[in-house]
């Protein structure tokens, strides 16, 4: 039985009894280590829920996936925005701290174009919206892969966002000093902040895996792939 | 025959149903088309504000709205603004909208022009 692995070489320290034992040791801590953090992230999962549903939450949003919309009449009596992909969607810390401090993010009414929104969500304590935050991120798509788009304000993309698509016929954005845009779909000011850039092109190439029945059109067959990850880049850069 | 009857009852029914359940026209048109041209049909969306770069079509004009087929309307709807050199404001509908929604919305704006198409 040996402890000091370096006096038989490297053979000997993947293999010897010593160095067999202490690799089990570091196993064991390792294994112990991830088994807390997991219970501790399925506990803070598990308050968050229990937050969300004491905060009624749900009376506004629904957090089972997938989406079941299957009519425009679906879709509109729905009272808020469904949460079932949120941790795919948004930062972390920017949902944490709108939590807190909520103002309007669209600047209709959801799922109105007649009435203007009044900016009356519900604003949480600093721990609910924590709980929350832990749970809402816990919900996400397999349809968001990874990694794909990074925030980049190239000019081509500004081409797409401005001209090509017009994007801003329906968005609020950031032009210099100036908010511009139409006002039926959700305010693209700070987008970056509060999107997943990986999500804005999930969502732009197949807007009905989120949203069947919604009043942005459907780009995919409309628009190149590589133009989907240009203005993606550039919507994430704001 | 009574067997006949037995089995199309039920095949009648599921036809009631699904038509029943369609989203109307009029409902296809407040929900995606009104965001711009307006409930009313007139071009006054909410998105038509003064950054908006263009007027939306006032379907309310019957001389303009008769000078279009029902084939020219199509193509705007399910190819966008821009396949017709007109503003790429009006987007495709075409990964969005069914063949069955686009007719419909032909009707409608028909109906709130009460014109005819160009034949």
């Amino acid at each position: 039985m040996q402890f000091v692995c370096g006096t038989s070489g490297i053979k000997d320290f993947r293999f010897t009894n010593g160095c067999d034992k202490a690799g089990k040791l570091k196993k064991f801590l390792l294994f112990t280590i991830s088994i807390t953090i997991s219970s501790f992230t399925i506990a803070d999962i598990g308050a968050g829920k229990t937050q969300y549903e004491k905060s009624n939450c749900q009376a506004c949003h629904d957090t089972r996936g997938p989406a079941w919309e299957e009519s425009v009449d679906d879709q509109l009596s729905k009272k808020g925005p469904e949460l079932w992909y949120a941790g795919s969607k948004f930062n972390r810390s920017w949902l944490e701290t709108w939590l807190v401090s909520p103002s309007p993010i669209r600047p209709m009414q959801y799922n109105s174009i007649l009435e203007k929104n009044t900016g009356d969500h519900v604003a949480l304590d600093a721990a609910s919206a924590e709980a929350i935050a832990d749970y809402l991120m816990s919900l996400t798509s397999d349809a968001v892969a990874g990694g794909k788009i990074k925030p980049k304000a190239r000019a081509k993309g500004k081409l797409i966002f401005k001209k090509k698509m017009s994007c801003n016929g329906c968005h609020l954005y950031q032009d210099r000093n100036e908010v511009i845009g139409g006002l039926s779909g959700p305010s693209l000011v700070a987008a970056g902040a509060r999107l997943n850039p990986d999500w804005i092109y999930a969502y732009l190439t197949n807007p009905k895996v989120f949203k069947p029945i919604g009043r942005m059109p459907g780009l995919k067959g409309v628009m190149r792939t590589r133009d989907i990850k240009e203005v993606s880049s550039y919507i994430s850069s704001f | 025959m009574k067997n006949t009857i037995t089995l199309l009852i039920p095949l009648m029914l599921m036809a009631v149903a699904a038509n029943t359940s369609a989203t109307q026209p009029s409902e296809v048109y407040n929900y995606y088309c009104a965001q711009c041209h307006g409930s009313d049909g007139k071009g006054n969306g909410p998105n038509v504000t003064k950054d908006f770069a263009t007027d939306p079509r006032d379907f309310s004009k019957v001389e303009d709205m008769q000078k279009l087929s029902d084939d020219d309307i199509r193509n705007v709807i399910l190819n966008g603004g821009a396949s017709v050199s007109k503003s790429s404001l009006m987007p495709a509908w075409s990964g969005t909208l069914s063949d069955e929604e686009v007719d419909g919305l032909v009707g409608v704006l028909r109906c709130i022009s009460q014109s005819k198409a160009k034949l």
